[in-house]
């Protein structure tokens, strides 16, 4: 292997407005190696993936490609020099075949071009990454997400790619399916292909790569040999020594009657019927990948999602919600994981968000002279840490920190007896983490019910009072607070029938 | 970020440049007002004139109106009602079948209240049926136009596609061609509506409820304000100007016939084009959640003023048909291009 690195990032610096998203990078990767690029949510893993893959070309330091010095202004540059990313979110046309989806760009192919040809020349890079059992000819949409994943790699190599960056392949996936993609990974490697791997997952970057690049805050903690470090080291380095601070003390005491009742809800996700119930006062995490149905369960609570069956029982009454609007008169609050989508109305100022789900309160017979609501709102900003002169700006224009912040302060406007969340802190800085953390916390004390999804198994561990595991649509365990630990939940959410021996 | 406290300190010019940076839009189209207004002194004959300003004012009114009722549409996010022109024939042929026949019973006829409230009537059903379909999830483009076709088949179906006439002395003549304090009723109408307007967007839970559908549908629903009951209602709104407007047309013309709004009207000849141009021209965001009334009624007085400077110049309507597009063009490009530095990529 050659010491010199195919790829040599040397401080890298990306500022976005005030926030330092990178500070001073280096990075590097050698010829055929595996190399784990791992880091928190909002660490700066992907800031740095779109500068390598020529996404961004605004950042500032040197970007060095085999001892030269290079410059992308966009991804397609970044492509002729051999640099191609699969981004979490595939670029596949559904109704096309694989063969023509690997051949998009009409590169190497003839002007005219039967399937059947298309299909021979796809026949190599398939096999290479170890479909090789799929006819070229299939639709892409009749093959598994994992299979997708695999034909987006051939497209990549068919484009001859050498370094290929690959940006959690494995987060939508289960078990046996992430081991196709490892597979891959290793295989690729071996033909003397550069991979970087950005996964959440520790368990296989422990299994594949040989380095690991971390970052923390935007700033590189230097490179480790896998060999020589461990899963603890690992998480130290990644989160720093705040680990401890970031999350509040849990309340001393929790009532035990029972706030809410979930009984035999049964929405799409979902194999079978779920109820269980939440105390007053009390966080209660449910935990899950991607897929488990934990998200499904909260959205259905929130009338977001239809449920064939079963119904809530919330301050003596028996209901089943059949729209947000249904719910958020009784009272039940509901935070989505995707702010951009359903979270916040970006266009519009904060103030306007934050009072958006209580417009009776703020008005009078419908008219709202803007007195009662200016107060309102800024109050609502004081008590989420937003920037109480900030409030008139539009909200497109926060940080992800403070847009998750004013996704979920809105929802205290209603004064809510259940406050439902799905990832709490997708996407958010560790500061701004702690703060929600923090103000959940303190919510719950108060006396609301706080249930929320999560696939963070750090959050999982250290925030709520109570855990209940989902797997595959469906509720596998309940754990109290004293028996929550952190591999039991690992095991229960990815493996709890023991049917993989990874 | 001006504060309250810095804006008194200010000197004039910085708090012009502030206000030009902080309201671009409005700024601009201020701006083209001037440029109009200068050139249209200087270079055309008969502009400054009051009565040539109560013109403008009034050709302004009537799509003015049914500009307003359409910047509801836009603004919630639900991109245009295309039976603009339909609605207000098939009111349009309503109010005068009232006028003239009385529906049928002879005491009826000629009765103003009975008529208007059967044009309104059919706008409020229209709209509700166009807007349930939109609310439920049709695509607003395709069901507006089937409307479109519906609408405009069943005035020309009832009234045999002939001129209903009904003969002056009438009722609505005070509507029509009336003037109060020295403006036409039309004119007072349109400003009365505006001002309406403007109070139900700033002031009212709806109209705080039209920018946040319309600035994002999604998270409309997830806070409780679903597009369904919107929908509705902002059609109907939309519908209901189209039919007051009809109204007051036919009781000018003293007469009403399917295709009045198709040929007869305006400059433009397509009332649709023309009341769609006026909400463009005014800088409202065509997907919604950002605009208002009042830069409608702007637009509308704009190109009313254009207009009204080529009629004066002496051009036909075809070049001031070109005039009207040419404005719609314009302001896309213009709102396009500096709506990218005021709102939140992504």
């Amino acid at each position: 292997m050659s010491t010199n690195p195919v790829l040599k990032i040397s401080n890298v610096s990306r500022a976005f407005g005030a926030i330092q998203a990178l500070k001073e990078v280096n990075f590097e990767i050698n010829e055929g190696e595996i190399m784990g690029l791992v880091g928190e949510n909002g660490a700066g893993k992907s800031t740095l993936v779109k500068i390598i893959s020529g996404f961004d070309p605004g950042f500032k330091g040197s970007y060095q490609l085999n001892g030269e010095e290079v410059k992308f202004d966009t991804p397609s540059k970044a492509e002729e020099y051999g640099i191609a990313i699969a981004q979490q979110e595939l670029s596949l046309i559904p109704n096309m075949s694989v063969a023509e989806n690997i051949f998009l760009t009409g590169a190497k192919v003839k002007k005219f071009a039967t399937l059947n040809t298309l299909s021979k020349m796809a026949r190599p890079y398939l096999d290479e990454v170890g479909l090789t059992d799929i006819d070229p000819a299939t639709r892409i949409n009749l093959l598994s997400v994992g299979e997708q994943h695999l034909v987006e790699v051939a497209r990549l190599i068919s484009r001859e790619a050498k370094i290929l960056i690959l940006d959690e392949p494995t987060a939508a996936l289960g078990e046996l399916e992430s081991r196709r993609i490892l597979e891959m990974v290793q295989r690729l490697s071996a033909n003397g292909k550069s991979i970087i791997y950005v996964s959440h997952r520790l368990d296989e970057i422990f299994k594949i790569t040989k380095r690991i690049t971390i970052l923390r805050d935007g700033v590189s903690q230097g490179v480790q040999e896998t060999k020589d470090i461990d899963v603890n080291k690992l998480v130290e380095i990644m989160l720093g020594r705040e680990l401890a601070n970031m999350f509040p003390s849990r309340a001393d005491h929790i009532s035990v009657e029972p706030k809410i009742e979930i009984k035999e809800l049964w929405p799409d996700g979902v194999l079978e019927p779920v109820s269980f119930s939440a105390y007053k006062g009390e966080i209660l995490g449910l935990s899950g990948q991607l897929g488990s149905g934990a998200g499904e369960v909260l959205a259905s609570i929130a009338g977001a999602l239809q449920s064939r069956s079963g119904s809530l029982t919330l301050n003596g009454e028996t209901f089943l919600p059949k729209s947000p609007n249904q719910a958020i008169k009784k009272k039940i609050a509901y935070c989505s994981s995707d702010r951009k989508r359903d979270g916040l109305f970006l266009g519009r100022p904060i103030f306007e968000n934050l009072t958006s789900p209580a417009l009776n309160a703020i008005s009078k017979f419908g008219f709202n002279f803007g007195d009662t609501e200016d107060s309102y709102a800024k109050n609502l900003a004081q008590e989420f840490l937003i920037d109480v002169k900030r409030v008139y700006d539009e909200s497109g224009l926060l940080s992800g920190g403070n847009q998750q912040k004013v996704a979920l302060g809105k929802w205290l406007s209603i004064r809510p007896d259940v406050l439902l969340v799905n990832e709490p802190t997708r996407g958010v800085d560790v500061g701004a983490k702690s703060e929600i953390y923090q103000r959940m916390r303190e919510l719950a004390a108060r006396g609301i019910t706080i249930i929320f999804a999560s696939t963070d198994i750090q959050e999982i561990t250290y925030l709520p009072d109570r855990v209940i595991t989902f797997y595959r649509g469906m509720m596998i365990d309940e754990h109290r607070l004293e028996q929550i630990k952190t591999p039991v939940i690992l095991k229960e959410i990815t493996d709890p029938f023991n049917e993989t021996n990874l | 970020m001006t504060t309250i406290a810095q804006d008194h300190q200010q000197p004039f010019s910085a708090k012009f440049l502030q206000f030009y940076k902080d309201r671009t839009l409005l700024a601009i189209l201020l701006s083209l007002f001037a440029v109009m207004f200068v050139y249209g002194i200087f270079f055309t004959d008969n502009y400054l004139t009051l009565t040539n300003f109560k013109a403008i004012i009034r050709d302004a009114a009537l799509y003015g109106i049914m500009a307003i009722g359409l910047t509801f549409v836009t603004l919630s996010g639900n991109f245009f009602l295309l039976s603009l022109k339909e609605t207000a024939s098939i009111c349009g042929v309503t109010f005068a079948m009232g006028m003239a026949t009385g529906f049928g019973s002879p005491d009826l006829a000629g009765n103003f209240l009975v008529s208007l409230l059967a044009a309104l009537a059919v706008g409020v059903v229209s709209g509700v049926i166009q807007g349930y379909f939109v609310g439920m999830g049709g695509n607003p483009i395709v069901v507006t136009l089937g409307g479109a076709g519906i609408l405009y088949g069943i005035g020309a179906w009832w009234s045999d596609n002939l001129v209903i006439n009904f003969t002056r002395p009438h009722d609505a003549e005070w509507l029509g061609t009336g003037s109060f304090l020295g403006l036409p009723s039309i004119t007072w109408s349109f400003i009365l509506i505006a001002i309406a307007g403007e109070i139900v967007l700033r002031h009212t839970n709806f109209g705080r409820k039209v920018y946040l559908v319309g600035a994002n549908k999604a998270a409309g629903k997830a806070t409780g304000h679903e597009n369904f009951s919107m929908a509705i209602i902002v059609f109907t709104i939309c519908s209901v100007c189209c039919a007051f407007v009809a109204v007051a047309f036919v009781a000018q013309m003293d007469s009403a016939q399917s295709n009045y709004f198709s040929a007869e009207f305006g400059s433009s000849g397509d009332m649709t084009i023309l009341v769609i141009a006026t909400v463009m021209v005014g800088g409202n965001s065509i997907m919604g959640g950002y605009g208002s009334t009042l830069r409608t009624s702007l637009g509308a007085i704009f190109i009313a003023m254009v207009d009204n400077m080529m009629v004066l110049q002496g051009f036909n309507s075809g070049p001031r048909i070109v005039g009207v597009g040419l404005m719609i063009v314009f302001s896309i490009i213009v709102f396009g291009l500096f709506a990218k530095g005021s709102r939140a990529q992504e």
